[in-house]
């Protein structure tokens, strides 16, 4: 064939693009949390875990209905996020970063360890199918329903948190509480309530992204591996940036494809890690992150 | 002797203390040895967590339930064989700990491992202490050559040989002058990446076009645009290798969306009824190559059906037992049949005189375990058969007769 | 309770023991550890190597981390350089001590070219930099077959003496534990230089330390260099005594574990990575013991013992940060406060 397959780079493109979808949503908790409270929430992954196995729970264990699963599982896992940030994170917040991130790791091992005694790795656990799968084909390019649909469910959980940031009393409240939390408060900001508030929604946004991940592959304490590659989207995006998440997450995930499209399979999985060094060297506040300024 | 006019040189003192003391942990006992009476051990360092485990959980107790099951006959000579099993979550530090401690404990003449890597470590030691047989989960050509690892032995195929199981099945079942074309999938892992260069020269020397190969982390989850790549490659049959579960049912679930019609197939671990049935609608047309007989298959095999009564009693609520189970009965069966015909001989039980037993076994009749007599000589079973899932019992049945890999 | 330690010249101040008492108990120190392996079984005497080198790696951490406070999640990475380059030497027939050395240095090679970012990104952007070199490398250490033999992994021939083969578990521990004293010594030395007096001060604020006169990218590089080199010897002498190594081993997990290691020990302090190393490798092995006990009412607990280890761990770090910031070596300082004042209270 002398031409060039451009249907080839079409399909990989828009696949890539699609699973974008899926890492902005991730990078929306990562991004929430960050902006919030300033931490790097290492144990992301986890509550996408959490997420899974309550809704696994729910559903397949409890024979509950899927709409009643769901928003059981993620009241659930906001619960908990709660209860971290009250008793670990507040008594941590003077803490050298170093600290706070240490604690992060630190939960992230203590849930995923947990998870494994409750529920046990024994089983092969199967999750129900929640998004529709029959693909879209257009034209010569076929697109898996999974993908599409978890693009489609992510576009509007991104849509529905920027719209709530920007118009709604508490969203408003939220981010004065993250851009200045000492006017905040004596502004009469709840700063405090707020930053829960905060952990509860980056939770939630977790879970979801984790039931979608689980009932894509399976149900295993695995799933939060995958939250690790999302920090090259955060760093591309900027640390505190939702549109940054946003945009860096269609870009790395178009990135992925295309490389395990014409490169093979092996150097996708290494291929958010280059970006982010890539980023870092060049433009380490990302696409849209404010610069740190340190004052003595 | 003292004197003022030459004192001792301490510096010469100094050396003669170091050369004594280097005497005396040089002459230090090393050797272990192996109890030569009372109950014969096997240690094991079994993946009960992390991620073998949907596996670890059946090694562990087919092992055990072997034992069980030996002793309620009368044991090995008279002797009882005792399980000794640790998690070790996959991990090589956590399984040489394991090993270690046992060894040092125990001195079990037999040790089943896990991981390659183990395997690999483990043999240096195994190798100075001389006192012990390994075997493990993993079946990679290297722990099958007797030269680098002659007190390891698998009861099983290496991965190759399974590899080229399946393609003499697609050379055997092609019509027609064109050779079908054959894509592989495999992990980036040691157990993925292991038999993929002597699948390839087999398939070479079959004339099987190999079209495609794709690579993936173990876990995958967005595997679209490999399903991309796959569609385009149009091959006839797929190998999946290096994968317990996922993601094989998502890569035939979109392969099935995408219209393709290519045949799946999988090799041992991923050939097991739970995996099968995650696949759902997607497990029509999967074929694999299996080593062993299923438990549900116990027409002429005495052995299987003991098994299903032993099981049946000690854990009702269990009807079907998993490959993994059944591996380590079978293992366990080699390690009583070794260590019987080095007693029986009046051999004092160490690695030498066990190495000599194992592979003095030839045409062993396992019961049904396996189709054919297992032969040990080369520290391997070369043989398997194919099943295909029938989608009327839901089972996989046996698609060929047993064949020997070279 | 303490009295009479007075220093009467700069040089007995500085000196790292200072006072009788503690000399003695330095002999008594290292008589024990001379005469460890020849008492007990010998699963305690690897356990006694792993902690060894343990203690040399998490040491190479601290002065990084605890010391210069540039966060490092990579540091098992470092560790895999170390023991592929002494493999890789090894196996062409260099001896032990030049293949140590070397694996420290190309081990410190590669921390100064990951260091050299660290102008620009400081903290968490640091810490993710190391994450990410840390994938970066083990990737490496899959691929690259020619030099480390892929994900087969590679065969270390044992440490030899002219002739006098260290091939098992005690006459490793004769190896590793020198190396770790040495190596601990040199780093105790280096933060009585200004070197090491550099790190503190970029550690506490680096924008001052730069505006008293210290050049930030050297003093920076340098402690990459060193922890790196730490990592490396750590790695290699790893690679002696399993004889044999695979890309497997260097997890991210690893990296963790030697973070929780100084966290628990105590930032910033030798004494403190000690305790912490010790702490570390004996809370699985009471765990495994305890479960085991528990079996006898629970049986089948074991069978979780790698889950309840994780959930322990995890614990274990959240429970030091939280109400012991300054980790072990806190809790010692009390002990011994407690003992120098007596019969008067703290």
């Amino acid at each position: 064939m002398n031409d060039f397959d451009w249907i080839a780079l079409a399909e990989f493109s828009a696949l890539g693009l699609l699973a974008g979808g899926l890492q902005a949503m991730i990078a929306l908790g990562f991004v929430l949390i960050y902006k919030g409270t300033g931490v790097i929430n290492f144990a992301m992954g986890e509550f996408m875990m959490l997420g899974a196995y309550f809704f696994y729970t729910a559903n397949v264990m409890w024979g509950m209905p899927m709409v009643v699963a769901l928003l059981l599982s993620l009241a659930a896992v906001a619960a908990c996020a709660a209860l971290i940030e009250r008793t670990i994170l507040r008594p941590l917040s003077g803490q050298p970063v170093i600290s706070v991130l240490m604690a992060t790791i630190g939960l992230a091992s203590a849930l995923a360890g947990g998870v494994d005694v409750v529920w046990g790795g024994g089983k092969n656990y199967e999750m129900p199918t929640l998004l529709s799968r029959t693909p879209l084909h257009i034209g010569e390019v076929m697109i898996p329903g999974q993908i599409l649909w978890s693009f489609v469910l992510a576009a509007l959980i991104i849509l529905a948190f920027t719209l709530y940031f920007r118009y709604s009393k508490t969203g408003i409240s939220m981010r004065a509480a993250a851009s200045d939390p000492v006017t905040a408060y004596v502004l009469g900001i709840d700063v405090r309530a707020t930053q829960r508030l905060t952990w509860m929604f980056a939770g939630v946004v977790g879970a979801v992204a984790g039931i979608i991940v689980a009932s894509i592959t399976s149900l295993s304490p695995a799933i939060g591996g995958t939250a690790l590659g999302v920090l090259a989207v955060i760093i591309l995006g900027g640390l505190d940036s939702i549109a940054g998440a946003i945009v860096a997450g269609l870009i790395v995930g178009l990135l992925e494809s295309l490389t395990a499209g014409y490169l093979g399979g092996k150097v996708r999985d290494i291929v958010p890690y280059v970006t982010v060094l890539l980023i870092l060297l060049i433009r380490p506040y990302g696409l849209f992150g404010t610069r740190q300024i340190e004052r003595l | 002797m003292n004197n003022n006019n030459h004192p001792v040189n301490p510096l010469r003192r100094r050396v003669i203390n170091a050369g004594l003391g280097a005497a005396a942990f040089a002459g230090f006992p090393f050797r272990a040895s192996v109890a030569q009476t009372g109950d014969i051990v096997i240690g094991a360092a079994m993946p009960i967590t992390g991620v073998f485990a949907f596996a670890g959980v059946g090694l562990n107790q087919g092992l055990g339930d072997y034992c069980d099951w030996r002793n309620a006959r009368g044991g090995v000579a008279g002797r009882r064989l005792r399980y000794v099993a640790e998690d070790s979550g996959y991990k090589m530090d956590q399984e040489m700990a394991i090993f270690k401690k046992l060894m040092g404990e125990h001195q079990p003449p037999a040790f089943f491992g896990g991981s390659t890597a183990w395997a690999k470590v483990a043999a240096k030691e195994v190798g100075q202490l001389g006192t012990t047989l390994t075997s493990g989960v993993s079946f990679a050509s290297e722990l099958a050559d007797a030269k680098s690892h002659p007190y390891h032995f698998m009861v099983a195929p290496t991965y190759v040989a399974m590899g080229e199981i399946l393609l003499e099945h697609i050379s055997r079942n092609a019509r027609g002058a064109t050779k079908p074309a054959v894509a592989i999938v495999y992990s980036d892992t040691e157990f993925g990446r292991d038999p993929i260069p002597g699948i390839k020269a087999m398939a070479q020397a079959l004339q099987i076009p190999v079209v495609l190969e794709v690579v993936t982390k173990p876990g995958a989850v967005d595997v679209s645009s490999e399903v991309a790549k796959l569609r385009r490659a149009k091959p006839d049959f797929v190998i999946f290798h290096g994968y317990v579960s996922a993601p094989i049912p998502e890569f035939i679930k979109q392969m099935r969306e995408a219209g393709m019609k290519a045949t799946p197939m999988g090799t041992i671990w991923s050939m097991d009824k739970t995996t099968v049935d995650t696949m759902g609608a997607a497990a029509e047309g999967w074929v694999g190559v299996m080593p062993y007989r299923y438990s549900y298959d116990t027409k002429d095999a005495p052995m299987m059906q003991a098994m299903k009564e032993h099981v049946a009693k000690v854990r009702p609520d269990m009807n079907y037992i998993s490959i993994f189970n059944v591996h380590t009965w079978l293992a366990g069966m080699a390690i009583a049949e070794i260590v019987e015909r080095c007693l029986k001989a009046g051999k004092p039980l160490n690695g030498a005189n066990m190495k000599v037993a194992l592979e003095s076994i030839d045409n062993w009749d396992t019961g049904g375990v396996t189709g054919l007599p297992v032969s040990l000589k080369n520290h391997q079973i070369a043989s398997g058969r194919i099943y295909a899932y029938d989608d009327k019992t839901k089972l996989l049945q046996p698609a060929s007769d047993w064949i020997k890999t070279s | 309770m303490r009295i009479g330690d007075f220093r009467e010249s700069y040089a007995h101040d500085e000196s790292i023991w200072p006072t009788p008492v503690q000399r003695g108990w330095l002999c008594v120190l290292a008589t024990a550890l001379l005469l460890f392996p020849f008492g007990v079984n010998g699963y305690f005497v690897s356990l006694a190597c792993m902690l060894g080198i343990h203690v040399i790696a998490a040491t190479g951490l601290n002065i990084m981390t605890g010391y210069t406070g540039l966060i490092s999640i990579g540091h098992a990475a470092f560790m895999g350089v170390g023991c592929y380059t002494a493999a890789y030497f090894a196996q062409r027939g260099m001896p032990f001590f030049l293949t140590l050395p070397l694996a420290g240095g190309m081990a410190a090679l590669l921390g100064l070219l990951v260091g050299l970012p660290s102008l620009r990104i400081k903290g968490l952007y640091l810490a993710v930099a190391t994450l990410a070199t840390q994938f970066i490398l083990v990737y490496v250490f899959r691929e690259w077959d020619s030099v480390t033999g892929g994900v087969r992994g590679v065969n270390v021939p044992s440490a030899s003496l002219f002739g006098f083969e260290l091939m098992n578990d005690q006459r490793m521990y004769f190896l590793i534990v020198p190396v770790a004293a040495l190596l601990l010594v040199a780093a105790r030395n280096l933060f009585r230089t200004r070197v090491g007096r550099a790190f503190i001060a970029i550690r506490d604020k680096d924008i001052s330390a730069e505006v008293l006169g210290i050049n930030l990218l050297r003093y920076k590089l340098a402690a990459f260099a060193v922890g790196s080199f730490y990592a490396g010897v750590a790695g290699a002498l790893l690679g002696y005594f399993y004889r044999a190594m695979t890309p497997e081993y260097f997890t991210l997990t690893l990296s963790i574990f030697y973070l929780a290691v100084i966290i628990v020990g105590g930032l910033g302090s030798l004494l403190g990575t000690i305790l912490g190393a010790v702490f570390m490798t004996l809370v699985p092995e009471l765990l495994r013991a305890g479960m085991s006990v528990a079996t006898r009412w629970s049986p089948g607990v074991t069978e979780i013992l790698n889950s309840v280890q994780q959930v322990v761990f995890g614990l274990l770090i959240i429970g030091f940060l939280v109400f012991e910031p300054h980790g072990l070596l806190e809790v010692w300082r009390r002990v011994r406060r407690f003992f120098h004042l007596w019969p008067f209270r703290a």
